[in-house]
């Protein structure tokens, strides 16, 4: 499955021109980079700014600041990149550390103070079932898939956070509950949250 | 049974439910129509997330893709660059055909006289300092920018995607601003003269301590010096930096000075724009058309053929004008010999400084005025054209946030690190002009001076937008970082920063403020936009 992850990660369209690589070539690839080889370094720049730069750009306001964060992530990965451990898929390892780079952004931007702050009361109150179908089951056009893009660049930041960890990064609740301090559960109603606000934002556009 | 909440069901499906809870989901699932649906919906829901997650926010191109090729242009790019370029010069000459009105012949940008013109006017205004001539100038730059942008947004609306780099747009704008190359010669030395018998058959630019034309300068002369002296003749305009100039000969275009004084002994063509200490016309000397200046003192015994417009603390007038004489200042002073074939209208601080010999001529009407600050909020069309210019204002804001969406937005936020915008703003703000100068004078030359002035002005202008939308987007804290939301900041924070620059005082204390910010602001971005290949570099050392 993880293996799986990896390659449907390396074929997105999002990674432009980068020749795909798969299981091996990767390793030895990770591998050369953890003895400090600067062109190993460049090819995994190479192969994943783009994926690194998304996130970033989704999780933080401004292009400036994901460019900037990008550029930490793959400075600080001539060090960090020693302690990955091939436990999990490497993409998944460095989206977590781009992960935790942006939320130190955001947290240097409020002076320390906790990024998601408004943890939802009762988060894990069982909601009352809606039977309506979502705005985003559909297969969606391109022209859809940008509202949904420019719906999720407008949620709010305890939002918008958790939703893209989640599905850009496709980091875990607990995982992501590290990153932001907060337990599971909240993870997920905000997650949730997030959802349904992004679904009232798409219904409201199509009326 | 009850069904599971959609919460649940999300969590779920999310693949995060905890395995005894996903046990009886699944065999609730088994049972009930309603919760396979909506997990269904659900599912549909998370892939269509994901699928729209993979590209990014419409705005964002990714920084590898600038790092990569950073200046390469493809084969569609230059097509447009030429593209622009020919319509430039399909344009070019038409605009220069087109009989312009001699008054606002500094107002076509095209002609290398429009040019200099505007730099002449530059000078003028800030000399003036009034702040409402400084928004009139704002409104001018907003003009030509709206000229520019529209062009350019019709070249590259289909084509949007395509160009990423905002360093080759703003390329392409400058390349289109910097169009009509013109022959221009060099001389470069202590003492530049062209000789009795010699004839300059270019733009003659020279610098000197003294420059000296006894011979004929068939293109303009650009002159630089301590001393500039025509005794020959210069066909084309004469532009002059020099503590003083002498006109003895004859200069058939106009006359653009920047100097400490100018004596007009010859005759001169057309118009004399100036901005300088003091101004001699000399009983010989020939206007053909008019005068318009700013200076200390202006003495004018000779002849001008048409009307003449003075700013100036003492003006004297022995000789005779062919329509109106207008003058704004201190002093005013009609000799006996004075002719003022129109009216006079003069503007002063107090009546007793107005005399009128008896003996001069007054045809038309006389109207002096003791000049009272009127308040120009009691007017309505100073309201309109606030409204006006705030309107320009929005539309090359949004203008510019299509075209430049990154360079827009990058410069808003990077108001936000104010000391650095400020410092850094009242750097080039002060450096800019010196580095004119110094290029004009010595470097590529020309062009390229008036190249960086016309950014430089751009910039002043767009200093305010970028400055506004900071501050709109501080206030009204958006959720995202949208076009409209950018708009909104703009509109609101504009609205502000007017208001704050209309209160005495403070309001210029802060209208400078908000030109070193924005500058700044957009300095740092022009340098972040070079940079993205920093990452690189340090992977690859």
């Amino acid at each position: 499955m993880d293996a799986e992850k990896n390659n449907v990660k390396g074929s997105q369209p999002g990674e432009g021109k980068a020749p795909q690589m798969e299981g091996p070539d990767l390793e030895s690839v990770i591998e050369r980079a953890q003895g400090h080889d600067a062109e190993a370094l460049g090819e995994i720049y190479r192969l994943y700014v783009r994926r690194v730069f998304g996130l970033c750009r989704y999780m933080l306001d401004s292009r400036e600041s994901a460019e900037d964060a990008t550029s930490e992530v793959f400075l600080k990965l001539q060090r960090s990149i020693e302690s990955y451990d091939g436990s999990i898929p490497f993409v998944r390892w460095l989206l977590r550390v781009t992960g935790n780079q942006c939320i130190d952004a955001l947290r240097r931007r409020k002076r320390g103070r906790q990024v998601i702050v408004e943890v939802e009361e009762g988060g894990a109150v069982i909601e009352a079932t809606s039977p309506e179908p979502s705005p985003l089951s559909a297969v969606l056009s391109e022209e859809e898939r940008a509202q949904v893009r420019d719906a999720i660049a407008r949620l709010p930041e305890n939002y918008r956070v958790p939703l893209v960890l989640r599905y850009y990064g496709e980091l875990s609740y607990d995982e992501i509950g590290q990153q932001l301090d907060l337990q599971r559960n909240y993870v997920a109603a905000l997650i949730f949250r997030a959802k349904q606000e992004l679904r009232r934002k798409l219904g409201h556009r199509s009326k | 049974m009850e069904c599971y909440s959609e919460q649940i069901l999300s969590i779920f499906v999310d693949g995060e439910a905890a395995v005894e809870e996903a046990q009886g989901l699944r065999d609730h699932l088994a049972m009930c129509r309603r919760c396979r649906q909506l997990l269904d919906a659900l599912r549909a829901e998370n892939r269509a997330l994901s699928e729209s997650l993979q590209e990014l926010p419409e705005e964002a191109a990714s920084p590898a893709g600038s790092s990569r090729e950073p200046w390469s242009l493809g084969w569609g790019d230059v097509a447009v660059v030429a593209g622009v370029l020919a319509l430039g010069s399909i344009v070019v000459p038409w605009i220069d055909e087109l009989s312009i009105p001699e008054a606002l012949q500094w107002l076509n940008p095209f002609s290398v006289s429009g040019r200099t013109n505007l730099l002449f006017n530059l000078s003028y205004y800030f000399a003036h300092g009034g702040t409402a001539m400084l928004s009139d100038y704002a409104a001018f730059v907003g003009k030509i920018l709206l000229l520019l942008l529209f062009v350019g947004s019709a070249l590259l609306l289909g084509r949007r995607r395509r160009l990423q780099q905002p360093g080759l747009r703003l390329l392409i704008v400058l390349l289109a601003l910097s169009l009509p190359g013109f022959a221009l010669e060099r001389r470069h030395s202590e003492f530049v003269t062209v000789a009795a018998n010699e004839t300059v058959d270019d733009t003659l630019l020279a610098a000197g301590d003294i420059v000296r034309v006894e011979g004929v300068v068939n293109g303009d002369l650009l002159a630089f010096g301590g001393t500039v002296e025509v005794r020959g003749t210069v066909k084309g305009d004469l532009v002059s930096f020099a503590k003083r100039t002498v006109v003895s000969g004859t200069v058939e275009g106009n006359i653009f000075n920047f100097s400490n004084s100018l004596d007009l002994d010859g005759q001169l063509g057309h118009s004399l724009y100036g901005l300088l200490q003091s101004l001699r016309v000399n009983d010989r000397g020939r206007v053909g058309n008019g005068i318009v200046v700013a200076a200390g003192d202006v003495s004018l015994e000779g002849e001008v053929n048409r009307s003449v417009t003075i700013y100036a603390g003492n003006a004297d007038v022995s000789g005779s004008i062919g329509r109106e004489l207008t003058m704004t200042g201190d002093s005013l002073t009609l000799t006996n010999t004075a002719r003022v074939g129109g009216g006079l209208s003069a503007r002063v601080r107090e009546l007793k400084k107005v005399h009128i010999a008896d003996g001069a001529t007054i045809t038309g009407a006389r109207d002096i005025q003791v000049r009272v600050r009127q308040s120009h909020f009691a007017r309505p069309k100073f309201y309109f054209f606030q409204a006006v210019w705030l309107a320009a204002a929005m539309l090359v804001g949004w203008l510019g946030l299509v075209l430049f969406p990154g360079l827009f937005q990058g410069s808003t936020q990077a108001v936000g690190s104010s000391w650095r915008s400020l410092g850094l703003g009242f750097a080039v703000l002060a450096g800019v002009p010196v580095a004119m100068v110094v290029t004009a004078i010595t470097l590529v030359g020309l062009p390229v001076s008036l190249m960086l002035l016309a950014m430089y002005l751009v910039a002043i202008y767009l200093a305010k937008l970028w400055v506004g939308a900071f501050l709109g987007q501080m206030l009204l804290k958006p959720t995202g970082a949208t076009k409209s939301d950018w708009l909104l900041g703009l509109l609101v924070g504009l609205l502000i920063l007017t208001i704050i620059g209309f209160i005495p005082y403070l309001g210029g204390l802060v209208r400078f403020g908000v030109v070193c910010l924005g500058l700044g602001a957009f300095a740092w971005q022009l340098y972040r936009v070079s940079r993205p290949a920093i990452a690189t570099q340090g992977l690859l050392p």
